[in-house]
């Protein structure tokens, strides 16, 4: 919440004024348009990159498209209804544990059943965990959701750990991969463009669900939760509804993870993954869907290239860095490129042309 | 029961290493309202410097001595450079402090490697009572413990630093009104607090060794305890400290370790949900 109030001021002080300034409304209504044209080139690179990457660099990209299929999820909670979940890998690790186990004790590897299951195991965990922590008589404190979702993470990486059946420390390894009909889907170009459609698909629908009326009720919730009350908005069940749907989607994202690293490991669930997670969010650009997937991309491809060269210091610059970005950049890198104006964007659907045009006095509503 | 009486020891010690660990988390989360992700860091910083000091032939003790006043001069610089722009936003302070503690947490590891280093107990040996042997290092812990507690709490209550403190705390621009220089008061409770987890750090570090993870372990549960404890007083964090290190340590001792270890905090969100004040409500000391 903070960040996105300490933020506004240096957006509309920065480049937005510049380009309004400049040329007025023409200018405008040009800058609206980055963002398609972002998300474009964005789609475009992930399209050609198993064509111009050696193998091992596809493997690496599809755990990059997975994780960033993980970002979105988080970017739903926190970067649009304002919910700082420190406890996102606790639905992707389940979900990753639940579909290994699917594999080794009852042989499941279908593919149109362990997504599922993973999304639902994902889901189920989000509305157990947030239904407890969002929901009752008084509304929770930010910093309550904050550290039990971190509490969450925590207690099941120590339970993962201890737990003889879950593989203990090792985890479990070996899974079988994943399939259809008789096809299994093993490391490489198959299985990154069905993590790529996949991502492409939720991200189209995640950007179709902020944009909505729903996600103006979000945005609201995110900026001022008491004045959507007010409102008549029941601002908890919006927030527990949108962090069951961030558990879904970090659901399918751990069970496309555990399938393509083929065994899961406590880690998974851990405070470790969920912070990860925060970090490529913060990095990219919270409140924009785009930005988490940039923040994905660029967090995972630096440490990947430095981290043959500088393993030792690579954690030590991506604390600087963040911490940069935190004091200076609150809204990530993607708002060197993106306007305020266009992150914030508009709700509901457009009104036709012709209605417009007519009833301009009538219509008030966007 | 003379095992009765070992582990009523043990779980005492443990206790009394929670609460130490605590008491700057505390005091800064109830003074400045900012939960310190890097306090765990904080705690490995004076594990670290203890370490440095034994390894360059100084008695460890003066490690251990110099060790709340180096790390408490970093809590200095750290507030006045970073932390100070936060304190309007708790949840970009978590972040914030977050990768703070990432940044001090490699740099050790880049430093000792990946090893599990050891450091000897300055007061070694074990006190005997009869049949019964208690290590004279974690009886010492506890002493230490109780007389800083001690020392806190009259530095809060009884002197004039800590009123001020407190009236920085409860009305700043009152506070400010009468002559009370704010951010230097923040910036010395932040030094306090980060001074008496480099303590806890270089006290702990012959018990448990030091690795670079060594902060982390005690970061989640000093949160909970905070939690429990209740925000905006001096003994609400200790006395959630004082639950949840008892309940950590003798938990186990009734049942299996995993489920004891994950009950506690289960217990504690729990306890946290339904009673959001903590234990003890209300700000002062």
């Amino acid at each position: 919440m903070g960040a996105v109030k300490q933020a506004i001021p240096a957006a509309i002080g920065g480049e937005a004024d510049v380009a309004m300034d400049s040329s007025g409304t023409a200018k405008q209504a040009s800058t609206r348009k980055i963002l398609p044209i972002v998300e474009g080139v964005v789609l475009v690179a992930a399209l050609l990159a198993p064509l111009l990457l050696q193998d091992y660099l596809t493997v690496f990209a599809t755990r990059v498209i997975i994780l960033a299929l993980f970002a979105l999820s988080f970017d739903l909670v926190w970067g649009y209804a304002g919910i700082m979940s420190f406890g996102q890998a606790l639905f992707f690790g389940s979900a990753g544990y639940g579909v290994a186990l699917l594999a080794r004790d009852l042989d499941i590897t279908n593919i149109f059943l362990v997504l599922p299951a993973g999304t639902l195991i994902g889901l189920t965990f989000a509305l157990l965990l947030g239904g407890f922590l969002l929901l009752g008589r008084h509304p929770s404190s930010v910093i309550f959701v904050s550290l039990g979702t971190l509490t969450g993470s925590y207690a099941a990486d120590r339970l993962a750990r201890g737990w003889y059946y879950l593989g203990g420390q090792n985890g479990i390894p070996s899974i079988a991969p994943m399939t259809v009909g008789g096809y299994e889907f093993t490391e490489g170009p198959a299985f990154y463009y069905l993590v790529l459609g996949i991502l492409v698909v939720v991200y189209l629908l995640c950007r179709f669900l902020v944009r909505s009326q729903f996600g103006l009720a979000l945005a609201g919730l995110r900026e001022n939760e008491q004045r959507i009350a007010f409102f008549g908005y029941k601002a908890q069940h919006l927030k527990a509804i949108i962090f069951a749907i961030g558990g879904a989607v970090a659901g399918m994202a751990g069970s496309l993870y555990a399938f393509h690293e083929g065994f899961v490991w406590p880690n998974m669930v851990g405070v470790v993954v969920s912070t990860q997670v925060v970090l490529y969010v913060l990095f990219g650009g919270s409140g924009t869907l785009i930005g988490a997937v940039i923040g994905a991309v660029i967090v995972e491809g630096v440490s990947f290239w430095l981290s043959d060269n500088y393993r030792d210091i690579w954690p030590i610059i991506l604390g600087v860095l963040l911490l940069f970005v935190i004091l200076f950049r609150p809204l990530g890198l993607i708002s060197f490129v993106l306007g305020e104006r266009e992150r914030v964007g508009s709700f509901g659907a457009k009104p036709r042309e012709d209605v417009k045009a007519n009833g301009k006095e009538k219509r008030n509503a966007p | 029961m003379a095992n009765a009486f070992v582990a009523a020891f043990e779980i005492l010690s443990f206790g009394a290493i929670i609460v130490l660990i605590v008491l700057g988390l505390g005091i800064i989360a109830s003074m400045m309202g900012i939960f310190n992700f890097a306090q765990g860091e904080f705690v490995l910083l004076g594990a670290y410097i203890t370490y440095l000091a034994y390894a360059k032939g100084l008695p460890i003790w003066a490690g251990m001595l110099a060790a709340p006043f180096v790390v408490g001069a970093l809590g200095f610089v750290l507030e006045a450079l970073i932390i100070r722009r936060f304190y309007a936003a708790p949840i970009v302070a978590m972040l914030g402090t977050y990768a703070l503690g990432l940044i001090i947490r490699e740099s050790v590891r880049g430093l000792i490697g990946g090893f599990y280093l050891t450091v000897p107990e300055p007061i070694g040996g074990s006190i005997d009572i009869g049949a019964m042997h208690i290590s004279a290092w974690r009886f010492t812990i506890i002493v230490i413990t109780l007389l800083v507690m001690a020392g806190c709490y009259l530095l809060l209550s009884r002197t004039n630093f800590g009123l001020r403190m407190r009236a920085t705390l409860e009305n700043p621009s009152l506070a400010r009104a009468s002559g009370i220089s704010t951010p230097l008061m923040y910036g010395a409770t932040f030094a306090f607090g980060s001074a008496l987890a480099g303590l806890a750090g270089a006290l702990i570090v012959p018990v448990f060794s030091l690795y670079a993870d060594l902060g982390l372990r005690f970061l989640i549960q000093g949160f909970v305890a905070v939690m429990v404890g209740g925000v905006g007083s001096f003994i609400g964090p200790v006395a959630g400290a004082g639950v949840i290190g008892t309940l950590s340590a003798a938990l186990p001792w009734i049942m299996a370790p995993v489920v004891a270890d994950v009950l506690v905090f289960v217990l504690a969100i729990a306890f946290i949900k339904f009673r959001p004040q903590g234990l003890i409500a209300g700000k002062g000391v």
